[in-house]
């Protein structure tokens, strides 16, 4: 994980936004994570553009339960092979929330977004600075600013070592 | 201190004293994946062993097919192949072909599950074995790769929430209505990453099929694990197919009466009407009877939630009661959730007597959970169905589904509109 | 001069005595269209009419994807019975236990009848000339046009007599015999003609057994292919008729073929069709010990209860090796073979019971194979990658030699196992 700020356009979701949204069940076939993002948000009214139009260094920004049903890593993968950096959430449902640390995906974890979300204190095409390493958000659209806090530490020792395959070859690697 | 029963269970896998909101590593008993999501682990576990790897031990690994049983795309045929051939390289004697049914019911049936067994899957609905006091979760493919290794993975221990409920249900009421009134409650984050823990004399009086149902369910509340310690006939069934090994783990690993919970909520069934998950999310809860006559095109009962043969009862129930078929331009669908409940079904003469009455049976398996499989909705439709889920287009793009109990969903078959079930049965 | 069937048949309808190599213009009976029906409606709609020419003359049969498997399906359905709605077709089999394979249901429920001109928008309507119908398959396109003018151009065949005598070895059934017939004459060996099935033998077979042999016409090139409507079949339609519009017709003695077959049943062997053609015969001990990854039991070829018994016989209180599907041609039959405790003999064998319908023949779904799998199927078409991945292999056999080998896992002698 580098230690960066990073800077890129949000893409804004509600609460409850399930891994049928993320990622269809139609698609679950698929194996290869990197085929995963043309299927990204195909079934959620409004974002069916989002596969097309993402672009590397974009933001997903969501309220409660991100991820919510399936315990799919693909609604992980579409995201992350996007090229989208992090994903900003109040909440994230735990299987999906376990998948990213999995696969080295930051998340933050950002208090009242949720209601932030509703009161349109941040919404779509934002241009957002994130400092992942201090949890700091800050919409350039608008000047507001928002605090994610960084997972737990096991989780981050897994993240850090790139994902829970290579966290444990290391484990293995330093008996 | 008293401990709840999660904590006991992780405290067995961990092999020492543990504290909620720990993150510990625990002993996998059986890690398992599904013809969804288990090509993906077996690619996975090729690529970053290179093809080297040995799974940690042969019988603690298991494969279910369940997603498309049998297959109806060439994707999921040949990830079905890849986890054949894998399976027999590995050793891999337990690989549960298309002809046995939707994976958790399966290895319950199967003897594989024991109270406090640490269990992983790809399935978000691993936990409904939780109806026998076992820890299953739902997880991804990296989850179960990490496990293949050393046969380990790491968990928070979680907080724990007790539900009671007691009371006993009316007729045309079942435990899926009372789920369907908890979800609505507590709502789509009601239980987040919590154990939850059923008590109350509704719950001791339960068979199998509802605990299943209840503790499935968990999953549409975000809840880590749904827990019953097996008692009386549910007991008796375990230890039948798992061994008396169960008896000891119900005695050693049930909650102390000292345990700490973070949050005690108390139900009562007596006046509980028929609920539906109106579309599109599990909590926009309603009775039946506020959307009763609204127009539904296809029925479809079965699913990890409800289709045990005690499911299929209670809606036979109901069609019996009726005296009458499916409503003109219905389509009707059960698909039970396993082989052996299929087999139930045709020694009880079910299924000749659905069949008059137009109703029509697939083959065990998930199907009616996506757009990819039997029962997928066009757009406009409007679907009741006993499954878990009915997030927007689920089973087919812009259609929409009500869920409720295997009795609702047979008297709004029957009727051809959305029908509380007491209307028929009296 | 005596005349063909074909000749009679066409004749009537055309109301003119017709000879083969003239072109006749008749109005059909009972027009059959499954699935297909939602594109044919398509191109019905560019002809510019409102109206089908008549509503009672079209037979809708759901059974290619059922229940719809994707939701791309399930639009296509519903498309049918919005059709069926606007247009008042009144014989519409939907996603119901009064369904099944198209061609069963249209002999199961009295509408192959005799001597009517019948067409379907599937290439195995062929099937119905086992009650003595001259039935035929046609394309998408020409069935708009017939729905909107309630007319259809034939040129009147040539017809080739296959005269069969004896009776089947044990382990041997009517499959074998269309499967030589195949692996004798080729693929194209009866293009364009009308075959007639006559002969004692014919006459001692059940009218399964006549449905599976005319049922494989279309795989020897037949336009038609037809048995006599003798007693067995005029018992079995009185019934049921859904017209009484039929009359039993048969050639004349005296009929001038354009070709003539002769065989006996007892010279028949088990046998498949290896990959990917239907002509591609080996009798049973040339392939013998192949490995298998998959068994179908089903098809509007081979699915019905006789079929069932048959493979019944052999599974019973024994497990299958490989994945084995069985799909009964309809919900009638799956509800026979429920009270002869069929059912319970396959699933007590482990073999997956489906419901009624085309499953994966033609690679839709319920068991599609992937890459390098080989599957044994009773039904008729083994055409490369048809039930899936282009890389795998089917072998097309009989019901029996389809159980046999379901229990091996390997292509098996059924002669060995009864």
């Amino acid at each position: 994980m580098e230690n960066k700020v990073l800077r890129g356009k949000a893409w804004v979701f509600g609460d409850d936004i399930d891994t049928d949204l993320i990622y269809h069940n139609k698609y679950l076939a698929e194996t290869d994570p990197r085929k995963m993002p043309q299927y990204s948000f195909e079934y959620l009214p409004g974002k069916e553009n989002f596969a097309k139009e993402v672009k590397e260094g974009d933001f997903v920004v969501a309220g409660t339960n991100f991820g919510c049903g399936s315990s799919r890593e693909h609604a992980v993968y579409c995201l992350k092979y996007a090229g989208v950096p992090v994903i900003l959430a109040e909440s994230f449902s735990r299987i999906y929330y376990r998948n990213a640390i999995n696969n080295g995906y930051p998340v933050l974890f950002v208090k009242g977004l949720s209601q932030a979300i509703k009161d349109g204190k941040i919404k779509d095409g934002d241009d957002l600075e994130v400092d992942l390493e201090k949890g700091e958000i800050r919409d350039l659209t608008n000047g507001n600013s928002f605090h994610g806090d960084a997972v737990a530490d096991l989780e981050m020792d897994i993240m850090k070592a790139g994902g829970l395959i290579e966290y444990l070859k290391e484990k293995a690697a330093s008996k | 201190m008293g401990k709840t029963m999660i904590e006991k269970i992780i405290r067995r896998a961990a092999g020492k004293e543990v504290k909620v909101g720990e993150r510990v590593w625990c002993n996998i008993d059986l890690s398992t994946a599904r013809d969804f999501g288990g090509a993906n682990c077996v690619l996975q576990f090729e690529e970053v062993t290179d093809k080297k790897g040995k799974v940690w031990d042969p019988d603690k690994v298991a494969f279910t097919f369940d997603l498309q049983a049998p297959s109806h795309s060439e994707k999921v045929s040949t990830n079905q192949k890849i986890i054949r051939e894998f399976a027999k390289k590995q050793g891999i004697k337990k690989v549960f072909d298309v002809d046995w049914g939707i994976g958790q019911h399966v290895l319950l049936e199967n003897g594989l599950v024991k109270p406090g067994d640490v269990i992983l899957g790809t399935d978000s609905h691993m936990n409904l074995l939780g109806a026998v006091g076992a820890f299953a979760t739902g997880v991804g493919n990296t989850d179960i790769v990490a496990s293949w290794f050393e046969g380990t993975n790491w968990f928070r221990v979680p907080e724990t929430m007790k539900i009671t409920v007691n009371g006993k249900f009316a007729k045309g009421v079942c435990m899926r209505d009372l789920l369907t009134h908890i979800v609505g409650t507590l709502g789509a984050d009601g239980m987040f990453f919590l154990s939850t823990e059923f008590y109350g004399d509704t719950i001791e009086r339960s068979s199998l099929s509802d605990r299943i149902t209840l503790c499935s369910m968990v999953t549409e509340m975000s809840g880590k694990i749904g827990l019953i310690m097996p008692n009386g006939k549910v007991l008796d069934w375990l230890v039948e197919r798992a061994g008396k090994e169960v008896v000891d783990r119900v005695k050693s690993l049930s909650a102390d009466p000292d345990a700490v919970y973070c949050q005690e909520l108390e139900f009562n069934v007596d006046n509980l009407e028929p609920m539906t998950s109106c579309p599109d999310a599990p909590d926009n809860v309603k009775k039946v009877r506020e959307v009763a006559g609204e127009h539904v095109d296809q029925v479809h009962i079965g699913s990890c939630s409800n289709g045990r043969f005690e499911d299929i009862s209670a809606a036979f129930e109901v069609l019996k009661a009726s005296k009458s078929k499916v409503a003109p331009g219905m389509r009707a669908i059960i698909t039970p959730a396993t082989r052996e409940v299929m087999l139930q079904c045709a020694e009880a003469g079910y299924i000749q007597k659905f069949l008059e009455a137009g109703v029509i049976f697939t083959n065990p398996t998930c199907a009616l959970c996506t757009a990819e499989h039997y029962g997928a909705l066009p757009s406009g439709d409007v679907g009741m169905s006993t499954t878990n889920r009915n997030f927007i287009g689920k089973v087919g793009k812009g259609s929409h589904t009500y869920l409720a109990s295997p009795m609702t969903a047979m008297a709004t078959a029957i009727r051809g509109k959305i029908t509380d079930p007491r209307d028929i049965l009296g | 001069m005596g005349k063909t069937f074909a000749e009679k048949v066409l004749g009537k309808a055309a109301g003119e005595s017709v000879s083969a190599g003239q072109v006749v213009i008749v109005e059909p009976h009972f027009c059959m269209s499954h699935d297909n029906a939602a594109p044919i409606w398509g191109t019905f709609k560019k002809i510019g009419v409102d109206k089908v020419w008549k509503p009672d003359h079209l037979v809708f049969i759901l059974d290619h994807a059922i229940p719809a498997p994707t939701d791309k399906h399930a639009e296509n359905h519903k498309q049918i019975r919005e059709v069926v709605k606007e247009q008042g077709i009144r014989y519409f089999y939907d996603v119901t236990s009064k369904g099944g394979v198209c061609h069963q249901i249209m002999c199961e429920e009295g509408f192959a009848l005799p001597g009517l001109v019948m067409v379907g928008s599937d290439s195995h309507t062929c099937t119905y000339g086992a009650f003595g119908a001259f039935s035929t398959g046609i394309g998408r396109s020409e069935m708009a046009a017939t729905w909107a003018t309630g007319q259809i151009w034939f040129r009147v065949p040539e017809s080739m007599k296959i005269t069969v005598k004896g009776k089947f070895n044990k382990g041997v059934s009517a499959k074998d015999l269309i499967l030589k017939i195949a692996g004798d004459i080729k693929a194209d060996g009866a293009d364009y003609m009308s075959i007639e099935f006559h002969g004692p033998a014919i006459e001692e077979m059940s009218l399964a057994e006549r449905m599976t042999l005319c049922n494989m016409g279309i795989e020897i090139g037949a336009k038609n292919a037809v048995c006599p409507p003798d007693q067995k079949v005029l018992d079995f339609i009185k019934p049921i008729a859904k017209t009484d519009e039929w009359e039993a017709m048969w050639a004349d003695e005296d009929a001038v073929y354009a070709q003539e077959l002769n065989y006996d049943l007892g010279d028949i062997e088990p046998c498949v069709a290896k990959p990917h053609t239907v002509d591609n015969y080996a009798p049973i001990g040339e392939v013998k010990g192949t490995p298998v990854h998959q068994a179908f039991l089903g098809s509007c070829t081979n699915a019905r209860i006789e079929d069932l018994r048959l493979a019944a016989d052999i599974l019973k209180d024994k497990e299958v090796a490989v994945r084995t599907i069985v799909i009964p041609a309809s919900w009638s039959v799956f509800r026979q073979a429920m009270k002869e405790g069929l059912i319970d003999v396959f699933l007590d064998a482990g073999c997956v019971i489906t419901n009624p319908g085309c499953g994966p023949c033609m690679g839709n779904h319920e068991g599609i194979l992937a890459p390098g799998e080989t599957c044994i199927s009773t039904a008729n078409r083994n055409f490369k990658g048809r039930m899936g991945n282009k890389e795998s292999n089917i072998y097309l056999a009989s019901p029996m030699t389809v159980a046999a080998s379901a229990l091996k896992g390997e292509i098996s002698d059924p002669r060995e196992v009864l």
